[in-house]
This record gives C-alpha cells, sequence and structure tokens, in this order.
C-alpha cells in the first residue's frame, strides 16, 4: 500500500543506558509531572463516582459484584442442603429446588467464575505490566455495567419465581418446552453476559500483547500475563459456540423454529455439542487464571525466581488447546460411536500431562526455594491438595465405562467441587489475600484469615467427599429428595454440616474483607517482598497506576532492577508527565517490547453506563416476547456506542509526536496493525467468525445425524438470488478495500465515493440473501429454519458492516478520517475481509451444499 | 547508545521477529488431526456403507503418520533453534533478543513434546477400537 503521508515513527535512543537513568530529575520537573498526572487521572468524586472508567475501579467494582452472586448462589446451595439433610423434607418443594440448583450452578459459572477472572486481570493486569490502565477502559466500564445489569436480572428472576429450572446446561427437549419464561431468562440474559465476557477478552489480549513496558519481552513477562493470553483465547473460541447455540435456542423458543424438536428434523444433541463445546474449556477458562495467580505467589513465598518458566507457558498453552477435544466426555451415554467416544477420553487423559506440568513446576519451586508460610501461601497448599484430588476423579471420569456407572450421580457433583474449589475458589482466596495490600493499601488479618481457612478446607472436605459414596451408592444428582430405605440420610446429613462450616468460613472472610481497617495505619509498599511489578505501587493511593513507566529487563524487576522503584517515583522513566491533562499510557511492540507509541485512553463517561442500559433493555425485553421497546432499546445501544467512539476514539491528534521522557520521542496516533484498535477489531472478528461456524456446523451436523436433512422434496433456496448476494457482498467488501486505498493515496472524492456505493452493495447482498429463502418455511422443518438462521445472521452482520461504512463515510466528510489519519477505516476493512468470508461461505452453504448433499 | 530505529534484533533473530504464532504450530496440528479424526468418524459411523470403517481405520492412520511426521519436524527445528548444547542456558530470563530467541524455540519445542503425545493418544483408539458400534 502506498501512502502519501506516512505516519511518523518512534525515534531517539533505546534502550535507555545507566548513565542516562542515572541522570537526576529535577524537583521542580517531578512536582509538574505529578500534578498534572493527577490531574489527568483524577478519579471522579461523589455521584460522578460511577462514571469512572479506570481500571482501579472498575475492576473493584467487578471483583465485589462477583463475590456477592457467588454468596447468592452459595446461599441456594445451602437451601439445597437444608433441604437434603433428612429424607423427605419439604423445606424446598420440587419446583423450588429445581430452580435453586439452576440458578446454582449458572450463577457459580457465568456470574462468578468467569467474571472473577475478568474483574482480577482488569483490577491487577496493568499493574504487572507498569501500565497505567487497560487500552479500552470504557469497554470494561461498559462490559462491567452489563454485567451488574444481567446478573441482577437472572437472579432476580428467583424473587418471582419464574427462574430457569432445567439444569445450568439447559437441555432440551427439558428446557424448550418449559412453559414459562426460565429458559428466556436464562438465554438471554446469560448471552447478555457472555458478550461482556468476550468484551474483556478483547480487551485483556490486547494489554498483555501491546501495553507491556519498555523491554517487557515475551520471555520475561510475568506468568500471569501469559495465562491471560492463553485464556483470553480460549474465551474467544469457548464463548461464541454457545452464543450461536442460544440463539438457535431463542429462534426455537420464540418463533418456532424446530432446531432441537426431532418430530421436525431438529435434534437435541446438536445444543449438547455447542453447550459443551463451550463447557469444557470453561472449565479450564475458569481454572487457568487461577493457578496463575498461584503463580505470582509460588516465587514471592519461595522468595526465588519460579522453576522451569519455559515448562509453565508450555503447560497453559498446551492445556488450552487440548482442553478443546475434551467436550464429549460430558456426552458418553448419548450413544455417540465407539470410536468417537475412544477419541475424547484419550485427550481427556492426555490433558492431565500438562495440568501435571505446572503443578510440578510450583513444587519444584518450593522445594528449592525458602518457603514462608504466609496466608496466601496456606490457601495455595489447600488449593493444590483440593484440585489434586479433584484431579485423580476426573481421570477415572475420562474412563467410558467408569463414566456410565456413575453418570448423573453424586460422584460427579464431588467431582466437579473438587475440581472447581481446588481449582478455582482457594487460588482466588490466596489472591485475595496476596494482592489486597495492592488495591487497598491495608493488609487482612491474619487470625482471621487462619479461621477461614481451616473452616473452610475442613467444611468443604466434610461436605464433599462423602459425595463421592453418596454417589457411588447411586444417589442421582438433583434429585429433591429420597426415601429413607436408600441408606443415603447419613452421608447427606453430614454433607449438610459440612456445608455450613464452608458457609462459616465464608463468613469470616467476607467480614474480615470488608470491615473498615482505619486503625491500621500506613502500611509497607511491597508487605510479601515480591519481585514482580505490581508491587512497586504508590502508598498512599494515585490514580495513575505506574508515576512512569519503567523500562523492565528482568523477569522478577524489584528483585534484579535495585533503582527501579526510586527511578519510577522519580518520574525518570517514560511517560513522567502528562502536559495536555489527558490519560495515556504506552504501546510496545508484541514480541520485543520496544515502544511504539503513546496511546489516549478514555476517561471517564456516562456514555458507557447508557449504552449498557440500552444493550440490556435490547436482551431483556425480548424474555417477555415484547419485541419494539427491544428494537429500540438496540438502536439507541447503537447510537450511544457510535457517539462514545465519535467523539473519543482515533481523533487526529493535536501534535503527531509527544515527548515520551529519556529522549524518546513518541507517535501520538497509530493506524492498522500497529494500533491497539484494529487488534481489538482482530480478535473480537475471530471470535464472531467462531461463532459463524458453529451455526455452520450445525447445518452439517443435521446432514450427518439425520436421514431425512433435507427432507426429500424439499424446496431449495433460489439460486440466483443466492449468487447476487453473494457477488454483492464480494463487491461491497471490494470497495470498502478500495475506499482504504484511494483514501491513503489522498484521493479523498474517490474514497468518498466508493463509501457511497459500498453499503448499497451490502444492503443489496442483505435484500438478495432474503429473497434466496424467503419461500421456504422455518417452522415446517430443521432444514428451512437453518437456511433462514444463516440468512439473518448474515444479514445482522452486513447491516453492523453498513454501519461502519457510514461512520468512516461521516468521518471523511467531517474531517475526523484523513489520508493520513485513517485508523477507523483500517478497522473497518479488516471487519470487511472477515465479512467476505462470511457472505461467501453463507452463499455456499445456502446455494451448492443441498446439490452436494443429496 | 544505539536508536531505536535501528534493526540488528530483526536480522539476528529474523525467524520469529514477525509473531508468536510459530509456536502454536504443532498444537494446531493437533487440533487439526483431532478435528479430522472426530469427523471423519462420525461421517463413517452415520453415512458409511459397508468397508467404510475399514477405509476409516487405514485414513486415520494415515493421517496421523502425516500429522507425526510434521509436528516432528517442526520439533526438529525449534531443537535446532533452541540449541541447550550450545551454551547450556536453561532459563532465558535475560531481556534479551538471544533469550527471547531461544525461549521461543523452547517452548515451541515442549508444545510439539505434548503435541507429539496428544496425537498417538487420540490415535490409541482407532487402534484399539476398531468399530462403530
Amino acid at each position: 500500500m502506498t501512502r502519501v503521508h506516512p505516519l511518523p515513527t518512534a525515534e531517539g535512543p533505546y534502550p535507555p543506558t545507566e548513565e542516562m537513568l542515572n541522570a537526576p530529575v529535577f524537583e521542580a520537573e517531578q512536582e509538574r509531572g505529578a500534578k498534572e498526572l493527577r490531574a489527568a487521572w483524577k478519579t471522579p468524586e461523589g455521584w460522578r463516582y460511577v462514571t469512572a472508567v479506570n481500571n482501579s475501579e472498575v475492576g473493584k467494582w467487578y471483583s465485589l459484584t462477583a463475590l456477592a452472586f457467588m454468596l447468592i448462589a452459595g446461599l441456594l446451595a445451602l437451601a439445597m442442603r437444608v433441604q437434603l439433610a433428612f429424607p423427605g423434607m419439604t423445606f424446598l418443594d420440587a419446583d423450588r429446588f429445581n430452580q435453586f440448583f439452576t440458578m446454582h450452578g449458572s450463577a457459580m459459572m457465568f456470574l462468578f467464575a468467569v467474571p472473577m477472572f475478568e474483574a482480577i486481570s482488569i483490577l491487577i493486569l496493568p499493574a504487572f505490566l507498569g501500565a497505567r490502565d487497560m487500552p479500552f477502559p470504557r469497554l470494561s466500564a461498559y462490559g462491567y455495567w452489563c454485567f451488574l445489569i444481567g446478573g441482577i436480572f437472572v437472579l432476580g428472576s428467583l424473587l418471582f419465581d419464574a427462574g430457569p429450572k432445567a439444569g445450568w446446561f439447559m437441555y432440551p427437549p427439558l428446557a424448550t418446552k418449559d412453559e414459562g419464561i426460565g429458559p428466556d431468562i436464562w438465554l438471554l440474559g446469560l448471552s447478555f453476559i457472555e458478550v461482556a465476557s468476550i468484551a474483556a477478552a478483547v480487551e485483556l489480549i490486547v494489554g498483555a500483547l501491546k501495553c507491556r513496558p519498555p523491554g517487557m519481552r515475551v520471555n520475561i513477562m510475568p506468568l500471569y500475563a501469559w495465562y491471560v493470553l492463553v485464556v483470553g483465547g480460549m474465551i474467544l473460541f469457548a464463548f461464541p459456540p454457545l452464543i450461536a447455540g442460544d440463539f438457535l435456542f431463542e429462534l426455537e423458543r420464540s418463533f418456532d423454529w424446530p432446531f432441537f424438536d426431532p418430530t421436525r428434523g431438529g435434534d437435541p444433541i446438536l445444543w449438547q455439542h455447542l453447550f459443551w463445546i463451550f463447557g469444557h474449556p470453561e472449565v479450564y477458562i475458569v481454572f487457568l487464571p487461577s493457578i496463575a495467580i498461584a503463580a505470582m505467589i509460588v516465587p514471592t513465598v519461595a522468595q526465588r525466581p519460579i522453576v522451569g518458566y519455559s515448562w509453565i507457558v508450555l503447560s497453559a498453552v498446551g492445556t488450552g488447546f487440548l482442553s478443546f477435544g475434551l467436550w464429549v466426555h460430558h456426552m458418553f451415554t448419548t450413544g455417540l460411536p465407539q470410536i468417537s467416544l475412544g477419541f475424547f477420553s484419550a485427550a481427556s487423559e492426555a490433558v492431565v500431562i500438562p495440568t501435571g506440568i505446572q503443578i510440578f513446576a510450583f513444587v519444584a519451586t518450593l522445594m528449592v526455594g525458602r518457603v514462608k508460610l504466609t496466608l496466601p501461601m496456606l490457601w495455595i497448599a489447600g488449593a493444590l491438595a483440593i484440585f489434586v484430588a479433584g484431579g485423580l476423579t476426573g481421570v477415572m471420569l475420562a474412563i467410558v465405562p467408569f463414566n456410565w456407572q456413575v453418570h448423573d450421580t453424586y460422584f460427579i457433583v464431588a467431582h466437579l467441587h473438587y475440581t472447581l474449589f481446588g481449582g478455582m475458589v482457594f487460588p482466588v482466596i490466596a489472591g485475595v489475600y496476596y494482592f489486597y495490600p495492592f488495591f487497598t493499601k491495608k493488609l487482612m488479618s491474619e487470625k482471621l484469615g487462619l479461621w477461614a481457612f481451616w473452616l473452610i478446607f475442613s467444611g468443604f472436605n466434610i461436605t464433599f467427599l462423602p459425595m463421592h459414596l453418596t454417589g457411588l451408592m447411586g444417589m442421582p444428582r438433583r434429585v429433591f429428595t429420597y426415601p429413607e430405605s436408600s441408606g443415603w440420610g447419613w452421608l447427606n446429613l453430614i454433607s449438610t454440616l459440612g456445608a455450613f462450616i464452608v458457609a462459616a468460613g465464608f463468613a469470616v472472610f467476607v467480614y474480615d474483607l470488608l470491615r473498615p481497617k482505619k486503625a491500621q495505619g500506613e502500611i509497607a509498599r511491597n508487605p510479601w517482598g515480591a519481585g514482580t511489578l505490581e508491587f512497586s505501587h504508590d502508598v498512599p493511593e494515585e490514580a495513575w497506576g505506574a508515576r512512569s513507566v519503567p523500562h523492565i529487563t528482568s523477569r522478577y524487576p524489584l528483585w534484579d532492577q535495585p533503582k527501579l522503584v526510586e527511578r519510577m517515583d522519580a518520574g525518570r522513566y517514560y511517560l513522567p508527565d502528562a502536559p495536555d491533562h489527558q490519560r495515556e499510557t504506552i504501546v510496545t511492540s508484541v514480541i520485543d517490547a520496544k515502544p511504539v507509541h503513546v496511546q489516549r485512553v478514555t476517561g471517564p463517561a456516562w456514555i458507557t453506563i447508557l449504552a449498557a442500559i440500552f444493550t440490556g433493555g435490547a436482551f431483556i425485553f425480548p424474555t417477555f416476547h415484547i419485541y419494539t421497546p427491544a428494537i429500540i432499546c438496540g438502536a439507541f445501544a447503537i447510537v450511544c456506542v457510535m457517539y462514545w467512539l465519535w467523539t473519543s476514539t482515533a481523533r487526529p491528534p493535536k501534535e503527531e509526536m509527544r515527548e515520551a521522557g529519556l529522549g524518546l520521542r513518541l507517535p501520538t496516533y497509530a493506524s492498522g496493525p500497529q494500533s491497539v484498535g484494529w487488534w481489538g477489531m482482530w480478535i473480537t472478528m475471530l471470535g464472531d467468525a467462531t461463532a459463524f461456524a458453529s451455526v455452520v456446523f450445525g447445518f452439517f451436523f443435521y446432514w450427518t445425524a439425520r436421514a431425512d436433512f433435507p427432507p426429500e422434496g424439499a424446496a431449495h433456496p433460489v439460486g440466483l438470488w443466492v449468487a447476487v448476494a453473494a457477488l454483492a457482498g464480494v463487491a461491497a467488501w471490494a470497495l470498502t478495500v478500495a475506499a482504504r486505498e484511494t483514501n491513503a493515496r489522498g484521493q479523498v472524492t474517490l474514497a468518498r465515493l466508493a463509501l457511497v456505493l459500498a453499503p448499497l452493495a451490502a444492503g443489496a447482498a442483505g435484500v438478495a440473501a432474503w429473497a434466496a429463502v424467503r419461500d421456504l418455511d422455518p417452522t415446517s422443518h430443521v432444514y428451512p429454519a437453518i437456511l433462514w438462521a444463516l440468512m439473518v445472521w448474515l444479514v445482522v452482520h452486513l447491516a453492523a458492516g453498513v454501519l461502519m461504512q457510514g461512520y468512516c463515510l461521516a468521518g471523511s466528510i467531517f474531517g475526523k478520517l484523513t489520508p493520513r489519519y485513517d485508523a477507523d477505516l483500517r478497522n473497518v476493512t479488516l471487519y470487511w475481509h472477515f465479512m467476505a468470508v462470511k457472505a461467501l461461505v453463507t452463499a455456499a452453504v445456502l446455494g451448492l451444499a443441498p446439490g452436494w448433499l443429496t | 547508545m544505539s536508536d531505536i530505529r535501528d534493526r540488528e534484533d530483526a536480522h539476528e533473530f529474523r525467524t520469529e521477529a514477525l509473531s508468536l504464532w510459530r509456536i502454536t504450530f504443532a498444537p494446531l496440528i493437533w487440533a487439526l488431526h483431532f478435528v479430522a479424526s472426530y469427523g471423519a468418524t462420525a461421517l463413517v459411523c452415520a453415512k458409511g456403507e459397508a468397508g467404510a470403517v475399514e477405509a476409516l481405520l487405514l485414513g486415520v492412520i494415515l493421517g496421523t503418520l502425516v500429522a507425526l511426521a510434521l509436528i516432528l519436524w517442526l520439533g526438529v527445528q525449534a531443537w535446532r533453534q533452541w540449541d541447550p548444547r550450545r551454551d547450556h542456558e536453561w532459563e532465558n530470563d535475560k531481556g534479551t533478543s538471544e533469550d527471547r530467541h531461544q525461549f521461543l524455540s523452547h517452548a515451541g519445542f515442549l508444545l510439539a513434546m505434548i503435541s507429539f503425545i496428544g496425537v498417538v493418544y487420540v490415535a490409541l483408539p482407532v487402534l484399539l477400537i476398531g468399530s462403530c458400534a
């Protein structure tokens, strides 16, 4: 591509020499910088506090909300344990019990485990990286508000006795035939939260790749950042199949398109596949970031670098991949071919290898170090013990005949709680104790911590260890009561007692977490003697993240770079000031973290809250089958998001270059692969493409699973219209690319012309796709239904593409987008690359596949 | 003092200067092998005619050999680049381009090993079970 006006690149000395770093900073200079930064990063006060978008505020709200949802889900569990304490209890009736166990599982997974990872990462990842904030703070805030609204909506349904009650995996036909609105609340409420999760994943991946401090190459970045990368990638490939499944499921619930109805060619097993392609990686999505916390705590307590850094990276990446080959082990009893079961059994055994490696690496680090048994370490030790027990029953469950034997019994309940408590709850609590001084500048109580640990640890084992036996004796999951003659009574009573001990432990923990600690006074800056950057934080609190962004040359900079903290404080490093009182952070290259440019980040705003409220409306109204207000809310949500993008992202800068400190001059604007926005778009589109692939998978799944797909004598899409849709879709893509190229060459009029024609072509593609299937009746059989679903998917994406083209056209006319500053157009072109592929694949499935398959 | 525009790193250790993707190639082969084996089995067991299962077994075995050969090749590449025999340096924990270079190849080598084992595991059911029922 030729550019008439190339953007400037970084210039100046790099890396900084010792001599440069030794040069003192004058006091007046230090004070000026601190004052400017304080002004730029000021947290809004009073009722405007809710408009804050800084990662430290959003991260705190996010974690506390997830904790609150966890406690509510825990109370549901207690109520269930009371009901099961004795045979024939009537504390809960069957219907309420069903709602409770469904909500307990759903809330623990969707409202606690995954959001908690995102919350903690938003809170601490920038600190690990010495970054001022995440690259898209308003996106985190938007995600948080969506999460809060969605969570309250889903949990609130219990108060109206309207909660979902088909179990956390919502199997059809039980869930599709449910008369109430429970399944709709589950589908729409949680889809809404899944979107927020993907948003957070995009943010975290871009943060770990592009917002590392200068010099922090991939081989020295904190292990936590590696785990964030892996887990973010997993979310991108695991959540979209579930979103695609939700899409089909809701179409069946609302419009009677028979995707899961066997009488009209549908198949409930497709839901199980889509759910578990999400559901199994989900377990690792929950586990890996928690074990990442252990990877940060273990070196600190051992007071030495982690042993086998590369091995842990191997383990994280390897687990990330292998965990996608396990999903059918939740479906061993569905009658799939033996060989197929064998594949999944084998992969389930193989995943133990990388999981084991990381645990051995931790143990090795502890063995060669000098361990101080602090509270965080105690919780990590508890986690390892419990997780290993859960892992061993997991190996048993990977074996098909054993799995058949204990399928759907309390043995499964015991296994999954051992893995999740050991793999998630304990390490997260360890993390809370460990990072507490970082985010509140106080320490938690040693004494209360010991009480909480022993209560939860012993209570947990008293509750769940007997459940293995209860399960082996044949007690099925999800029964609201059982007869005395079963002989399970005493085991259930023990479990119930244990559950109350766990609850007491949590009460102690939460009290210690939230009680005011005014009397404590000022704490040491690095109370555990950690080696990683988050403990260079300011005490007392400052909102700027890092006083100056350091140059990093070691995995444990606080141990190996002796003058680091002093120089950071003095503003000796990068971005020590904020002359325009704008929030900024430094963006570096992916592999070697060379400074690339200075990124302006967005500040406090109401618009994110408004956008979340309208998005909520768009998801929540359809639950009650009210569609007009939903569409209006959707439209307003789009307007809000566009307003926020227009007013605060990728605006042409006042100054092209910025003195970034240490003689380095960095550009203030980036476009294409250099910019964080481009990475955000690319990563989002990977997730979107996965969802699309899942819908296409549905088409071919029906073909393999059903002899009547397509049914004999079925009407097919109109070939001519399919061809028009494909051609017009490709034309819209070509025109977008042409707009980018002509714009970069300075031919602005031509570019605008292309941006006028492109939406027209896209519109034509959408109309043609609709015309191709309009004569088919989607309620008659799954064949026309899946074709319609593909059409709807394509049209919605075309519509989004049209809005983006219009946004660029407006940008060009109003001076936001120029030949030199064309980030928006480059991002939109990237969207359209994916769009072109989607249009062609959809056309191939609509137009060609029926010919091949019959 | 060096200038940020100098590109000597890129010449010296050109191989992975482009991206992190390389370390995922071996697991990606595992994933492709897995999906292909599973997809082919589902197809053959649902739609296959007599004799198709034998063809499937042969196909999976051939596919496995190809996948293993590719992973082995990636592993050897990574081993050469890592070259632990040259400097007996295992940690690669310094902020230099050499350590970054060796770290990436070490991780790539380990991932090739785990992918190799994964592919062998997935191929086992075909050898041991060999029927759809």
